[in-house]
């Protein structure tokens, strides 16, 4: 198991080096940069250049990388061009945000579509297989900024039941900032849900299908102890490894949910930095962003053994 | 503390945040599009950031209503007959936030330590590049601070107003840490800096012991009266989100919205719409190094092809009102010569082209979506100028990368608006350059250079508005661009809102109360 996981880290070591090459040289190549932005209207090229002499951008770009190379690998991803801040705490407490909407998110839509994944194979053809089929596909093509807004206008301004902006650290007062989680929460387990229902019906129909569950009908167990013991653990795998990608693809950032709802999360941190040429911020967010897949992939593949024995990771 | 306590404790917490809207009608609570750069007037900063720092911070003098210059921390000034040597007699008994007097050592300091900032927005106003260097700051006793210039500047005061420096505020040295970092502003102004919270909000306080100048609000200076206890601006940066918090009542202000927004929100009950124009500059911005339009008739017909008063209405949702001068309508300089523009004329274009040699040739007009007036400029002005029969297509480009081929000059076309300007000849100088030493200036005729240069030394008075007059003739003999409007600061606040209005392009937070 130690020598997989090393081994797995080991292997990640290249990615994160190529898509920090990557981030590096693409986010260069797309025309504009901070010192313009900073310097506005008011730009004259004396000023550009002092600026740009300042924040080090007028040195090669190889240089540059070489320099946040070495930073990245002392812990260092350098600070802000904008707000002057570090970037690897301003990351670690935007991830953190963020990590608490999406966690609790899947979380509860996992909870709430496997389930229901599973009934719908189990009733197929029927009314309700059919009601779920056609919410998870309506829930999967509403986009999540419209679902958004939608939540917003409605609990939020029609009832009046919900805040409609800001932010409160649930960590800080729990009731505060569990309500001012409900809407975003709820947006995107209902854009997730519709994925996972989808994924939870497929595998679990292919699992029905098998030859030892028509065995284990016969051998004169209830239906609940056929979904229980033979369909769930082996219909689950599937959606497991999308439930891996699903997390490690919004951890990585719930840039529109987080900017309909306010939200100071690592999404809205990175639109941010791209909009304004932050070159450390951006660079540092993308870097975590690579980290966070590795982590959760690896993650998702050591526990696999517990639904399915026949992978092992050794 | 059981499960069941906790829960109740929760559930209480939820319905005193559900409750909070009723206590708190003391707080403003006023929309921030995006978070400030940094606290620190005058460095790092844009234009959100210098509007929360033109609340907490106060300069010895303001930019007053009519673009004037005003007394603020001091009481007033004399300046040296060679001008060189500004004297200032401080205003008495004002304090910093924390209490201390303020003195002419304090302002010596902060003027002192603004100055060496290595990334002051305005270093070059200061240090003889950009205008003249101030050679010493004195203060001869506590109630007179001495500034001393390399040479006279009569733009001097109207540099240091400026809200991009800061208004060169003074602040207290308990702004910066005990390692010399900057942390918060202790100044003068009306409200206190009580929080920043990155990427949420920034709270201001008011403050307790302001002594309000007598008279009325004027400019940045005069009556600034803290009415409301609190002043929350929440980071909201998506438009639809912050027009709904304000119909729901999470936001009291929202102080820059588009003109189409607001013009739908002019219909409907429970809010009020202002709109004002300022200094900036909506422009269609043409290359005069471009093979097609450096020649003058070219840019004539492209001129007399826009219906401007029909675009500006259409683009600005009937809330701009044409311009056809930098000098603002608002400023004393706007004599009768500045109403004069190049005019509508579809009928002169086919000879101005013929004239100009012009085949058919493409020209491309750059623009970008983040305001919705440059992208609406663009579409209307293609649609005139194929009316015309000149062959226009439009570019849309993302806001960072339009900003870059600014300021490099690589545009035919630009559907392009300038920051405010204190002052009209900062406008004036915005536009006219030698191009080989600035690739973002848009007008390189040696006589306008001339006419700028002597009107940034020519204080105020009839030889000034003399040289306005004559940039303005020449301004519509050559068509180096297309001046269409001045810029619009356009907001919206609830009806239970009173007082609220942007000045500038900037929020003004004093004066205004909250009675729900």
């Amino acid at each position: 198991m130690t020598r997989f996981v090393l081994s797995r880290l080991i292997s990640a070591i290249p990615t994160l080096f190529l898509v920090s090459l990557a981030v590096f040289t693409l986010i260069r190549l797309i025309p504009g940069d901070p010192v313009s932005l900073m310097l506005g209207d008011n730009v004259d090229d004396a000023a550009y250049a002092a600026m740009s002499h300042e924040l080090g951008l007028d040195r090669p770009i190889a240089v540059q990388f070489l320099m946040w190379l070495k930073g990245a690998f002392q812990g260092d991803l350098g600070r802000s061009i904008t707000t002057g801040e570090a970037v690897l705490p301003l990351v670690l407490q935007r991830f953190a945000i963020t990590a608490q909407l999406v966690l609790v998110a899947v979380g509860l839509a996992t909870v709430l579509a496997v389930p229901l994944g599973m009934l719908a194979a189990w009733r197929q053809n029927s009314a309700f297989d059919l009601g779920v089929v056609v919410g998870a596909t309506a829930l999967m093509s509403i986009p999540t900024f419209w679902m958004g807004l939608m939540l917003l206008l409605f609990f939020g301004l029609n009832l009046g039941w919900l805040p409609v902006l800001g932010y409160v650290s649930p960590f800080e007062d729990f009731g505060a900032g569990a309500l001012y989680l409900v809407m975003p929460v709820a947006a995107l387990v209902l854009h997730e849900c519709g994925i996972l229902v989808r994924m939870s019906r497929a595998s679990t129909l292919d699992v029905l299908r098998l030859d030892y569950v028509t065995h284990a009908r016969a051998k004169g167990l209830t239906e609940g102890q056929v979904l229980r013991r033979h369909v769930f653990r082996n219909a689950f795998g599937p959606t497991w490894t999308l439930l891996g990608l699903i997390l490690g693809n919004l951890l990585g950032g719930v840039a529109v949910v987080e900017t309909v709802f306010t939200i100071p999360g690592l999404g809205r941190l990175i639109v941010e930095s791209i909009y304004g040429r932050d070159y450390p911020v951006l660079q540092g967010c993308l870097l975590f962003v690579a980290v966070t897949y590795v982590v959760v992939n690896l993650i998702v593949d050591l526990c696999y053994p517990l639904f399915d024995p026949r992978v092992k990771t050794t | 503390m059981t499960l069941g306590t906790r829960i109740g404790a929760s559930a209480l917490s939820i319905m005193a945040a559900l409750a909070a809207g009723e206590a708190a009608a003391q707080t403003l609570n006023v929309q921030l599009s995006s978070d400030i750069r940094s606290s620190r007037p005058g460095v790092n900063r844009d234009a959100l950031s210098d509007m929360v720092a033109l609340n907490v911070a106060e300069g010895l003098f303001a930019i007053g209503e009519r673009g004037d210059i005003v007394p603020m921390l001091a009481e007033s000034w004399t300046v040296s007959d060679d001008g060189t040597v500004y004297t200032f007699a401080l205003r008495e008994g004002r304090n910093f936030h924390n209490g201390a007097p303020v003195t002419a050592n304090l302002v010596k300091q902060s003027w002192e330590a603004m100055l060496a900032a290595p990334d002051f927005n305005c270093a070059g106003f200061f240090d003889g590049s950009r205008g003249a260097a101030v050679t010493s700051i004195e203060a001869p006793d506590p109630q007179t601070v001495v500034i001393s210039l390399a040479e006279p500047d009569a733009m001097f005061l109207k540099h240091a107003a400026q809200s991009q420096c800061g208004g060169m505020a003074v602040t207290h040295p308990d702004s910066f840490t005990a390692d010399g970092d900057w942390d918060h502003p202790v100044g003068t102004g009306p409200f206190v800096f009580a929080e920043w919270r990155r990427g949420q909000n920034v709270t201001l306080e008011k403050f307790a012991d302001y002594l309000p100048l007598a008279g009325e609000i004027d400019g940045f200076a005069g009556h600034k009266e803290a009415l409301v206890e609190t002043v929350n601006l929440v980071v909201t940066p998506d438009r639809a989100t912050a027009v709904a918090a304000l119909r729901g009542g999470d936001l009291d202000v929202v102080p820059y919205l588009s003109t189409a927004e607001a013009a739908e929100l002019q219909e409907e009950e429970g809010f009020v719409v202002k709109s004002a124009p300022h200094g900036g500059m909506i422009t269609l911005l043409m290359q005069t190094e471009d093979p097609v339009l450096s020649s003058t008739e070219m840019r004539q017909a492209v001129a007399k092809s826009l219906d401007i008063p029909q675009l500006v209405d259409v683009a600005t949702n009937g809330l701009g009102t044409p311009n056809a001068s930098l000098v603002p309508i608002s400023s004393i300089y706007h004599s009768e010569v500045h109403d004069q523009g190049v005019g509508y004329a579809p009928g002169d274009v086919p000879a101005l082209l013929d004239a100009a040699g012009y085949d058919g040739q493409e020209l491309v007009i750059q623009t970008n979506r983040r305001n919705p007036i440059n992208e609406n400029v663009a579409v209307l002005a293609q649609a005139m100028l194929q009316m015309a029969g000149i062959n226009a297509r439009i570019e849309v480009l993302e806001w960072a990368t339009q900003l870059d081929r600014f300021r490099s000059g690589s545009f035919q076309m630009s559907a392009f608006n300038y920051s405010n300007r204190a002052d009209p000849v900062l406008a004036y100088s915005a536009v006219v350059d030698s191009k080989t030493d600035r690739g973002s200036a848009i007008w390189d005729e040696p006589r306008a250079i001339e006419l700028v240069d002597e009107t940034l030394q020519t204080p105020d008075g009839e030889a000034r508005q003399a040289l306005f007059d004559q940039l303005h003739e020449l301004y519509l003999e050559q068509m180096p661009f297309v001046m269409l409007a001045n810029n619009l600061t356009v907001s919206v606040n609830a009806d239970y809102v009173q007082g609220y209005s942007g000045w500038n392009g900037f929020a003004r937070l004093w004066g205004v109360s909250v009675e729900k």
